[in-house]
Formats: C-alpha cells, sequence, structure tokens
C-alpha cells in the first residue's frame, strides 16, 4: 500500500502543480524517477505548458534520493484533485485521432456541400484544406507536422493498395497485362532517364547556382519524379468513370512501376556516393531490377496462398476471419519491404492471390466486412495523405529556383507525351484492340503525380543531397500542377472528347455464359491452329486451378462448384434480396431491416402493384398479395430455394414454407425412401453467405409437437455426391413428409440445425429473436388450414402481429 | 517438312485463300503446315478422327461441337480450302477493310460473321433459335457432372428469361448480338 501510495503521489503533484505553486511540497518524500523521465517526454506544445511548469517546481524535489521509506508514512494534506489536465499523457492518440477526425469531416463536408465538389476533384479540395491547416498552426506558432515517410510508407500506403489489388479486375488486368508492363517499365525508365538528363543539361546550362547537382543526382531526381502515382490516379479517375480498358492501363500502370522506381531509387541513391559507375554496378542494378519485381512477386503469393490455406479452416471462428486477410496482406508488404523488395506488388500479388479461394470459404458477413474495411481505411488514407501534403507543403523548408522547377515541370509533361506516343505506337502493332489517339491522350494526361515522389524526396539524406530542398520544392509544384490542373480539367476534357465511360451495367447471367463459352471456344480453336497463345495458358492455368490448387485451398464441398454455379448463386442471393427489399412480397409490420441491404441498389421489379395498407385485416390482404404474387414469382422462386435469404426471419419462414409446399407437391411421386436422417454439417458459405443474417436461425418446436413432421435441412452433406444438389435436399426433406402423409398438411416445422460453436457469427445475432420467432411459428401451426394451394397460404403472418 | 508443304500448295491458290479470307501470306503456309502435319493420313483432307487427335481439343468442353463446325453439312472430310474458310472467322478486324466493306459480300471476319458463327455452335438444329434444351446441353457440357439437371434448368431459364424480348422462350440471332454488346 506504502508503495502504492508512494506511487501515485507524483501524479498527484502533477495534477497539484499548476494550482498550487509552490507550496509546502517540500516535506513530502516522494520517488525521484518516474516523473522526471515523463516531462521530457511531453514536448512543449501549444496545450502542453503545464507539465513544463510543475516540471520546474517539482524537478528540486525529486532530487532527493527516492528510498525515504522510513518517512514514507506521512502523506501531503491536500485536497483531492477533483479535475485536472494531463495532456501529455494522451497527446499522441489525441492527436493522430484529431488528424483522423479533421480528414473524415472534410471527405463529410464535400459530400454535404456538392456544388463544388462537381467543378474540382476531391483532391485538390483535400490539398486545399491542408494547406489551410497547416497555414493555421504555423500562425499559431506552432510547427505542423510534416508528413514523415515511415508513416506514409507504413500506414498510409498499404489499405490504399491492399484495397486496389484485393479488388482488382482481374480479367481486364490480365488480358492487357502486356500493355500495362510496357507502360510500367519502359515508360517509366524512359521518363527517368529522359528528366534526369533534360535536367542535367539544364543544370549545366543553367548556371543558377545549379553547377553542382551532378549526373546522378539529377538521375535520381528524375526517377522519384517519374513515377506515375496510384493515389492520385485513383483519386480523380474515380470521379470520372471512365471506360474500364483505359482505367486498368492507367492504374495498372501506376501500380506496376512500384518496382521500376523502387529499383532506380535505390541504385541512384548508392551510385551517388561512389566515385566511379562501372558497367558492373550497371549490370547489378539491370538484375536487381528482376529481383525486386519478381521477389515481390513471389513474396506476395506465398502469403497468399498461406491466407488461402488458413481460411480453409475458419468456419469455426468466423469472427476473425477478416483479420487474417488484412493481416497478411500487411505482412506481405512488410516482408518485402524488409528486403528492399516492392512492397506495393507484393501487397498486389498476395490479394489477388488470395481473393478467389478465401472467398471461397469466409462467410457473408466476413466478405462484407473486408469490403468495407478495406474500403473504409482506404478512404481514409487517402484524404490523410492529401491533407498532409498540403500541410507539408507549408511546413516544409522550401529553396525556389525557377529554372529548377520550371524546367522540371515542361519536361515532365513532355517525357509523358512522348512516351506515352511511342510506347502506343509500338504496342498496337501486337494489340487486337488498337488504342485510338484520344485514349493515348487519355493516358498521357492521366499520368498523376503524388505523395510518393513527395515521400521518396524526403527520405533522401541532406548529407549527400544537400539540394534535397529544392528537389522537394519542384516535386511539389509538379505534383500540385499534375493534380489540380490536370485533375481538374480532366473531366470536362473526358466530356469534350466524348471518350467512352464506364458501362454501368450488372453482370448478367447470360454474359457469364457466353464468356466461358467464347473462352472455351478460343482455346479449341488456338488448339487447333498449334498456337500457343493467350487462352491456351489461360486455359492450362485454370485446369491446374481446378485441379490441384482449389483442393487444398477450399474448404469442403465449394472446391468443386464450377464458377458458374457460384455466379449463378450470388446472383440469385442478390436478387432475392432485391425482391424482398423493394417489398415485393407485402409490407410487413416487423420491417424488414434494410441497413444490412444498403450496399445492394435494388432494382424496379418486373411485378408493380399498388402495396395494401395495413390498417385492414393484415392477414387477408397479405393472402390475397401472396395469391397475385406468386403466381408471377413462382418460377423464380422454384429457384431459390433455400438460397433466397432475407433478413427477416419471419419472411424466410415464408420462403422456405412455400417451397418446401412447391416441392413437396412435385416431388411426391418421385420420392424412393430415402428415409435417411442426414447429419447436419457446416453451410457451405454460398450457402451460409446466402443468410443475410448469417445467424443459426433455430426455431426449436414445442416439446410436445413431436408428431409434427420435421424437415432438417442438410445444405452440403458431403454423403451425397452432387454438393450442391438441392433436389436431393428437398427429396429427403419431403420424404419426412410422406412418412406421414395425415400429418403433411397440419403445418410444418422447420428445424434448421447448424452447429453453433463459440465463435460464430452468435455475437451478431440480437439473440432475442428466438423466443418470439418460436412463438410465432407455432401459432402459424395452429392454423393448419386444408390442403391448399401454395398461394392459398397458411397464415405465414401470425395474428398476433 | 517446310519444303514439301510449300510446293504442295501452289501460288494461285494461296493467292486465292488470300482473298477469300484475308490471311497474309506467311500466315497462309503456316498453317498449311499445321494442316498437313494434323492430316495423318497424308491425303489432303482432314477427318474427325484427325481433330480429335489433338489432345487438348478432346479435354475442351465445346471440342465436338468445334469439330463439328469444320465440317459442312454431311460431310466427313474437310480440304485446305474450307479449313482455312472456318479460321478466316477468327482473324481480327482491321479497320482498314471496313471501307471495302460496301463493295462485295461482307469479309469473313465480320463481326455478324463471327457471331453467326458463335451462333451455329449453340443451335445444332439449326433453326436460328437457342432453345432451352440445347442452352441445357451447352451448360451441361461447361459444368461437369456434378450438378443436378433442376439446377442446370433453373439457370437455363433464368438466361433466356434475360435475354428474351420477344417472348418464344428462346434465344434468337438477333436477341444474342444484343447480349454481346
Amino acid at each position: 500500500m506504502g508503495a502504492a501510495a508512494l506511487r501515485a503521489l507524483p501524479w498527484a503533484l502533477l495534477l497539484l502543480g499548476p494550482l498550487l505553486p509552490g507550496q509546502g511540497l517540500q516535506a513530502d518524500p516522494v520517488p525521484a524517477s518516474e516523473p522526471l523521465q515523463r516531462f521530457p517526454g511531453a514536448e512543449p506544445g501549444g496545450i502542453t505548458t503545464a507539465p513544463p511548469a510543475s516540471a520546474q517546481e517539482i524537478e528540486p524535489l525529486h532530487k532527493q534520493p527516492g528510498n525515504h521509506s522510513g518517512e514514507g508514512a506521512a502523506k501531503p494534506r491536500k485536497a483531492f484533485p477533483v479535475l485536472g489536465i494531463d495532456y501529455g499523457h494522451v497527446r499522441i492518440p489525441f492527436e493522430i485521432s484529431l488528424w483522423i477526425l479533421l480528414a473524415c469531416l472534410m471527405k463529410l463536408g464535400f459530400h454535404v456541400i456538392p456544388s463544388v465538389s462537381n467543378i474540382v476533384p476531391e483532391s485538390c479540395l483535400l490539398i486545399v484544406v491542408g494547406l489551410l491547416v497547416g497555414g493555421l498552426i504555423k500562425g499559431v506558432g506552432e510547427k505542423p507536422p510534416i508528413l514523415r515517410s515511415e508513416i506514409f510508407f507504413l500506414f498510409l500506403l498499404p489499405p490504399i493498395i491492399l484495397d486496389a489489388g484485393y479488388f482488382l479486375p482481374l480479367r481486364q488486368f490480365t488480358e492487357n497485362l502486356g500493355t500495362i508492363l510496357i507502360f510500367a517499365v519502359v515508360g517509366t525508365l524512359w521518363n527517368a532517364f529522359f528528366l534526369g538528363g533534360l535536367m542535367y543539361a539544364v543544370c549545366q546550362v543553367g548556371g543558377t547556382g545549379l553547377n553542382h547537382i551532378g549526373l546522378l543526382a539529377n538521375l535520381l531526381f528524375g526517377s522519384i519524379i517519374s513515377a506515375v502515382d496510384p493515389v492520385a490516379v485513383l483519386a480523380v479517375f474515380e470521379e470520372i468513370h471512365i471506360n474500364e480498358l483505359l482505367h486498368i492501363l492507367v492504374f495498372g500502370e501506376s501500380l506496376l512501376n512500384d518496382a521500376v522506381t523502387v529499383v532506380l531509387y535505390h541504385l541512384f541513391e548508392e551510385f551517388a556516393n561512389f566515385e566511379q559507375v562501372t558497367i558492373i554496378d550497371i549490370i547489378l542494378g539491370f538484375l536487381s531490377f528482376f529481383v525486386v519485381s519478381l521477389g515481390g512477386v513471389f513474396v506476395g503469393v506465398i502469403y497468399g496462398v498461406i491466407a488461402a490455406f488458413t481460411s480453409r479452416f475458419t468456419s469455426h471462428i468466423r469472427v476473425i476471419e477478416p483479420l487474417f486477410v488484412f493481416l497478411y496482406s500487411y505482412m506481405a508488404y512488410l516482408s518485402a519491404e524488409l528486403f528492399h523488395l516492392s512492397g506495393i506488388m507484393a501487397l498486389i500479388a498476395s490479394g489477388v492471390v488470395m481473393r478467389p479461394y478465401v472467398e471461397a470459404n469466409i462467410s457473408h458477413k466476413s466478405h462484407t466486412t473486408i469490403k468495407y474495411f478495406l474500403k473504409m481505411w482506404s478512404s481514409v488514407s487517402e484524404t490523410l495523405i492529401f491533407i498532409f501534403l498540403g500541410v507539408s507543403t507549408v511546413a516544409g523548408h522550401h529553396y525556389w529556383n525557377w529554372t529548377f522547377v520550371i524546367s522540371t515541370l515542361l519536361f515532365c509533361l513532355i517525357a509523358r507525351v512522348l512516351g506515352v506516343l511511342g510506347l502506343t505506337w509500338f504496342i498496337n502493332k501486337f494489340r487486337i484492340v488498337k488504342l485510338t489517339p484520344k485514349d493515348q491522350f487519355i493516358i498521357a494526361y492521366g499520368g498523376l503525380r503524388g505523395a510518393i515522389a513527395f515521400s521518396l524526396c524526403y527520405l533522401l539524406d541532406y548529407e549527400h543531397f544537400n539540394m534535397r530542398d529544392m528537389f522537394l520544392t519542384a516535386i511539389i509544384t509538379v505534383i500540385f500542377f499534375t493534380v489540380f490542373v490536370q485533375g481538374m480539367t480532366i473531366r470536362p476534357l473526358v466530356d469534350l472528347l466524348a471518350v467512352k465511360k464506364k458501362q454501368e451495367t450488372k453482370r448478367s447471367i447470360n454474359e457469364e455464359i457466353h464468356t466461358q463459352f467464347l473462352d472455351h471456344l478460343l482455346t479449341g480453336i488456338e488448339d487447333i491452329c498449334g498456337h500457343y497463345g493467350h487462352h491456351h495458358w489461360k486455359d492450362k492455368l485454370n485446369r491446374f486451378n481446378k485441379k490441384y490448387v482449389k483442393k487444398c485451398l477450399i474448404a469442403g464441398e465449394r472446391s468443386k462448384e464450377p464458377q458458374l454455379i457460384a455466379f449463378y448463386h450470388k446472383m440469385e442471393m442478390k436478387q432475392a434480396i432485391e425482391l424482398v427489399e423493394s417489398g415485393g412480397l407485402g409490407k410487413i409490420p416487423s420491417a424488414v431491416s434494410t441497413v444490412s441491404m444498403q450496399n445492394i441498389q435494388p432494382k424496379t421489379l418486373p411485378v408493380e402493384r399498388a402495396l395494401p395498407a395495413l390498417s385492414k385485416d393484415k392477414e387477408e390482404e397479405i393472402r390475397k398479395i401472396l395469391r397475385n404474387n406468386l403466381q408471377k414469382t413462382r418460377q423464380r422462386l422454384r429457384s431459390y430455394n433455400r438460397h433466397t435469404l432475407v433478413a427477416d426471419p419471419y419472411e424466410e419462414a415464408w420462403n422456405q414454407m412455400l417451397l418446401r409446399r412447391q416441392k413437396a407437391r412435385q416431388l411426391e411421386q418421385k420420392i424412393n425412401n430415402y428415409l435417411t436422417v442426414p447429419a447436419h454439417k457446416l453451410d457451405s458459405p454460398t450457402m451460409s453467405r446466402a443468410r443475410i443474417g448469417s445467424d443459426p436461425l433455430a426455431y426449436e418446436p414445442k416439446p410436445d409437437s413431436e408428431n409434427l413432421p420435421i424437415i432438417t435441412i442438410d445444405p452440403a452433406s458431403p454423403q451425397s455426391p452432387e454438393s450442391v444438389d438441392l433436389a436431393n435436399e428437398e427429396l429427403k426433406g419431403s420424404s419426412h413428409l410422406s412418412s406421414s402423409p395425415e400429418e403433411d398438411e397440419e403445418g410444418l416445422v422447420m428445424r434448421v440445425k447448424e452447429p453453433s460453436s463459440p465463435g460464430t457469427d452468435d455475437v451478431f445475432t440480437p439473440g432475442t429473436s428466438d423466443s418470439p420467432s418460436n412463438q410465432r411459428m407455432l401459432r402459424c401451426l395452429s392454423d393448419p388450414g386444408p390442403r391448399p394451394e401454395p398461394e392459398e397460404g397458411e397464415p405465414f403472418i401470425p395474428k398476433g402481429q | 517438312m517446310g519444303s514439301r508443304a510449300s510446293t504442295l500448295l501452289r501460288d494461285e491458290e494461296i493467292e486465292e485463300i488470300k482473298k477469300e479470307t484475308g490471311f497474309s501470306h506467311s500466315q497462309i503456309t503456316r498453317l498449311y503446315s499445321r494442316f498437313t502435319s494434323l492430316d495423318k493420313g497424308e491425303n489432303g483432307t482432314l477427318s474427325r478422327e484427325d481433330f480429335q487427335r489433338i489432345p487438348e481439343l478432346a479435354i475442351n468442353p465445346l471440342g465436338d461441337r468445334i469439330i463439328n463446325a469444320f465440317f459442312p453439312e454431311g460431310e466427313d472430310q474437310v480440304n485446305f480450302r474450307g479449313f482455312m474458310r472456318t479460321l478466316a472467322h477468327f482473324r481480327p478486324i482491321e479497320d482498314n477493310e471496313k471501307s471495302k466493306d460496301q463493295n462485295g459480300p461482307e469479309p469473313l471476319n465480320s463481326r455478324s460473321n463471327k457471331l453467326h458463327f458463335a451462333f451455329r455452335l449453340y443451335d445444332l438444329d439449326k433453326d436460328d433459335k437457342i432453345s432451352r434444351d440445347e442452352l441445357l446441353q451447352v451448360l451441361r457440357m461447361m459444368v461437369g457432372v456434378n450438378i443436378s439437371d433442376e439446377q442446370l434448368g433453373s439457370i437455363a431459364d433464368r438466361t433466356i428469361q434475360e435475354a428474351d424480348q420477344d417472348g418464344d422462350s428462346a434465344i434468337s440471332f438477333a436477341e444474342f448480338v444484343k447480349l454481346r454488346c
């Protein structure tokens, strides 16, 4: 007790310090070390005046050696501090949170006031905000924080890249991979050398204090600034909705040129220290390019495979599934950076590799979580980056040299245009779909520079590169120019040139089928010609994937599910959601929770009818609606069966019952004696993903209703070879019906067996739905009705509702 | 092998094929050498067995249909001209050809002809419609044996529903074209 009290004392004194200056504190024995160490940590800031002040007071006190345990019994006779300020304690997290909050509020502001953001892209506005905030901080007398490179590369950049890589449209990317690679590698090299060389010439000629900048320094500068920046490209292109080909070309280029940038940067940084650059060094540099890029990809692939493999076993702990995705990707990035490999390529490779397998394994909620977390983090990161760019501009040391800056700007633009033109001329010889001049213009114009260039320059150290400030100034100018001028004008230019925009069509099942069909067709033709082309290798990869890889990395029965079927399930589920959301089955007082369905845009149903008012007898109305509706939607419902997921448990009960009855009727003739009681297995993720509330909805029948037939739904029993065979389920289900025909129409009770292990999504369940739904279920049972047509439904809505 | 191939293919023939299909000289000679390498019987024509000997084609789900597309109605052998005619459908459309389009017959690799070719692969009974059964057959080939008929049936129904505009529950060529846009 004494020790604790002694340790608590300095905190009390700390608090009291500003309030009770110089009062009788000397008499108190206090342990020496702790408070002293705190004060140096609390840097002087606007609000942090208190701790230093009290430091001065308490210091003489603390010079006494600590072991005054003998006198430790004497406690100070002070009033207990009711309120005090201790900013140093929370300073760093507090400030970080403030910045992030600022970023989010700015984003919010731009969307609430849309007038400005229609003209000016968001990135520009954010930079302006950053400038203002930076100016504000400087005006107050504080030193505004500069965007430190570690923070940028380790915390701000990965979420954006992971978001981009995870949701990369793989098909377009691989189709255009050759083009993208040529732009990324050759284009960036061309930019770097052209710019570096020209700047060197300018430096020699300029004579205004630039002579000391050597060739290597200029080449380094060129390599830093030549890279197209993915963050800026994303920020601007996302708003103009350009067609997918151009988007993927520019964006893919910005992602893949990271390898080139990393190599060139390290190369020239090292070379600047050497006296002589030999041929060996150049060859080694060339080699290191391959090591960096392929090594990065390799690291990413390994982590991706590990993540996919891990996700195979996470069916018991669904809650932490998203974490695996994030952590493995981040580790891939860090591991690559550890070895000076290209972290961006590692991140993208891991995202691309793990995605198909992880998505087959994880639950629907985890899928949504991953999507939203990635979007959230990348959005916040992007905002923060731009704001900090603005702040750093105000805060940094600048050295403005007209010649240097202007010539940098000019040559950047010229280099980009020439590069794109030349490369396109070369590439068009090999492309089937040629790049038109309009496309070329957009590609050239979309070469935006951004924060990566800034951070790379910031990393240079002063002793070797004392012109760093000038470089920084030039880079910031180029960034501002590209983001502001090019970013603002690209939208009107796109409209002016009538560039094809992105088509907002959803992918239909037709498209999917025909795409696959054509793939097979073209592969076959290639084989006939003996030509090992694009399709041939893609087909080989797919076959390999299906035969070996999927078996390892996907859990359970999903590993055999063909792509078409998975796609179809997804579509059906979406449609079911839309059907329910747009009130297709009548309005229910227990409102369908549309929160979880916000992300899916409902399309107008083909069936349009007036929704009934609920003031009348609800049951009758709803029955009428069902009768009207089910006629038309029956065809769809037949294919839904248990995948039609609804948020509302009552509706789910409806649909399921409906379908049960339909199926029962249809299959009555075909029933053999399948009297097996299928053991309950885990849901395959598609099916469980088909539940919006991905929770075990346990409808427990009343204890004394043993005589009622029970239909157990077994989604994916591995006993049956047809894993996704829904017909069999119905068969098994309805076999119970037929076995007790006289109880057939007494109403159906559904028991969904699911293993509910501790870590499942039970945490998301409100948990209260069980008992009320029980009772409603049972009330349904109490009104069996005659052997009706399905439309003449049972009172699915219980009376007491 | 190469010299034997070029002597068997006369220059006038190459010219004719070039005019008909639009392939270049080097492409034609290359394809001719491929043709002869496939032609085990060395009688200047290919039979179905020759095609089936290609290993990758055997595992291609659409293999049989592709092979059938080479053989004109009722015949069992295809010569080099026929071979090239079918392959011509797959030549990329070049911009400078569009200007010549108005005069003669449509080139074999026009967009519409390509679509026709694909359509014919679906439509086996050649009634210019893809019926539900034909669609089912194609789906069954692509998807494998693990999926039940019923599920495939619902996919087929859904597909037709999406594409069908004149309500005949089959996909006509016009609807097919609209899909591919």
